[in-house]
């Protein structure tokens, strides 16, 4: 899994407040212009060899039929935000415990550790019809879908950042008095949380994918059910606008992530801002 | 040993014994281990790296136990060290999500202090351990010795009568090595505690302490104690003093008479 000291590092390279400002400035200008590049050369690519709507909506048409139907995306999305939602917290809470579980007993770690990370080998979009046979049609199938897939990265990560505790550092608190509780408490769970972050962001952003499998396979609502409706009606400009939905939705998300972790690690982010520029 | 009579003793070792695993065999790392320390007395152990002292101190402090021998507290023989010695380290452990005034009160907070009240003790000593207008800062913008001075402030607010230190000043540089041992003297004036330090510098161990012991190397055994006379209050100019440089050259002696049999090891590499 993913170090915690390796991402956002090199965000991070001026000195000053307006300085840095610039520098991120600087950061989001590539991926924008290209970007932007691409959506240009699709609008004239469509336009200079008359490519029918139906084929290859241009992004404009794409513009016009996200603000038509915005009330229609609107209500899929909700419904679509309610599954992700759900589905994070179960894998949240579950991811959470069975870590906490795993780091604590060898003879978890041996016996399940294996299982959940083979489990990772079995494809999800397989079991998704057999969720349906199982718990019907309503929402709880994408719910355990989502929940499926976020909870690995959270679990895995989260035993890494429990077991990456300094014995040093426990030795420091049990000779002040520590009890084995507050060695947990006071070392280990802080130690833990920029990993679990890591987990959880790794986790979101493939939270939306998954809800949309888990509607593809049967719904009745949702940006998944959507795209699988307008597809055969040769709607192809509302799949797009779905699909742009869905990815505003998955940045958003994402973005929230890093903004709680911010807010609950600043000295993480203090840490590191001072050890890059001391690299320089 | 001649320097105890008449002295109460705080930390009594008697025939400590411990051996470790090392490549499927097992090595006596400590052997006969006999050591005193009285009531507000400072004491150094000095010895090549690989002696033991850490193992040493780590069974003194409670976090290790002997496999043979016995360790005793103020007269009472068998009650853990855990949480009513201080112990401090080479490596300052500070915890990073914790500004220095709240590493300092990590003590207090564990033994159920409230933070507020924890922290006002804390302030009242920041000024003495170098830390003014430091308090509310993460360890990372600190330099090693003020690190260093913050866990000495953690260790410190315990107010516990023992203070194990394993060789704090050994991560840092040369000059302020020297600043901290002079500013330990004057901790160790004002507040008189029982002091067990490790060290590998041999005028760290003279400067700083009443008696030194030095150990051979594996197995680590008491070969000679030292009592070390210097005046106090002492201050780093005598370690050019005549006086210093006799401790000094009998403190030499029993570490370069195990020189030939450590050079065995090391093929030639120094010579003294």
């Amino acid at each position: 899994m993913k170090d915690p000291t390796g991402e956002y590092a090199s965000g991070h390279r001026g000195q000053g407040r307006i300085g840095s400002t610039l520098s991120k400035l600087r950061s989001w200008a590539a991926p924008v212009t290209i970007l932007l590049g691409i959506v240009v050369l699709w609008e004239l690519g469509v336009q200079v060899w008359d490519i029918p709507k139906w084929q290859l909506p241009s992004p404009s048409e794409i513009g016009q039929e996200l603000a038509s139907s915005r009330s229609l995306l609107l209500e899929h999305m909700l419904v679509t935000l309610e599954e992700i939602v759900l589905g994070f917290i179960a894998a949240l809470a579950s991811g959470l415990v069975l870590a906490t579980a795993i780091a604590y007993s060898r003879i978890l770690e041996r016996s399940v550790y294996p299982i959940v990370i083979a489990s990772q080998t079995v494809p999800i979009i397989a079991i998704a019809p057999l969720l349906l046979i199982w718990v019907g049609y309503g929402i709880a199938p994408k719910v355990i879908v989502v929940a499926l897939i976020c909870f690995y990265p959270i679990a895995v990560n989260t035993v890494d950042g429990l077991k990456a505790v300094d014995p040093d550092m426990v030795n420091m608190m049990k000779t002040l008095g520590a009890s084995r509780w507050q060695v947990f408490t006071k070392l280990q769970m802080p130690t833990a949380m920029p990993y679990m972050f890591s987990g959880i962001k790794v986790g979101i952003s493939v939270s939306v994918i998954a809800a949309v499998i888990g509607e593809w396979v049967g719904a009745s609502a949702g940006l998944g059910y959507l795209i699988t409706y307008s597809q055969p009606l040769f709607l192809t400009a509302r799949v797009f606008a779905a699909i742009v939905v869905l990815s505003a939705m998955g940045i958003s998300l994402f973005v929230l992530a890093s903004v709680v972790e911010r807010m609950m690690l600043p000295w993480y982010y203090t840490e590191k801002r001072a050890n890059s520029i001391e690299r320089m | 040993m001649a320097s105890d009579a008449g002295i109460t003793s705080k930390i009594r070792v008697e025939s400590l014994n411990k051996s470790f695993n090392v490549d499927g065999r097992r090595e006596l790392v400590l052997d006969d281990i006999q050591l005193t320390v009285g009531e507000g007395e400072f004491v150094s152990i000095i010895g090549p790296s690989g002696c033991g002292k850490s193992t040493l101190l780590n069974i003194v402090a409670g976090l290790d136990s002997p496999d043979s021998g016995t360790v005793t507290f103020e007269g009472s023989p068998g009650v853990s060290a855990l949480g009513r010695v201080g112990y401090m380290q080479q490596k300052d452990l500070l915890l990073p999500w914790r500004t220095v005034l709240d590493n300092a009160i990590l003590g207090l907070e564990l033994h159920g202090m409230p933070r507020r009240q924890a922290r006002t003790r804390a302030l009242e000593l920041t000024e003495f351990f170098g830390l003014k207008g430091y308090e509310s800062q993460y360890p990372y913008a600190l330099s090693g010795g003020m690190k260093q001075r913050a866990a000495f402030l953690r260790t410190m607010l315990m107010d516990q009568e023992i203070v194990l230190l394993d060789e704090p000043f050994g991560a840092l540089d040369a000059l302020t090595r020297v600043q901290m041992q002079e500013w330990l003297l004057q901790l160790w004036d004002s507040l008189r505690k029982t002091i067990v330090l490790i060290t590998h510098d041999m005028d760290e161990a003279i400067l700083l302490s009443d008696r030194v012991y030095v150990l051979t190397h594996r197995p680590g055994r008491v070969t000679m104690v030292l009592d070390v006379d210097l005046p106090r209050p002492r201050s780093y100019e005598q370690v050019t003093e005549p006086s210093f440089a006799r401790l000094k050259s009998r403190l030499l002696e029993p570490l370069r008479e195990q020189k030939p049999k450590e050079a065995q090891g090391l093929a030639g590499k120094e010579g003294l």
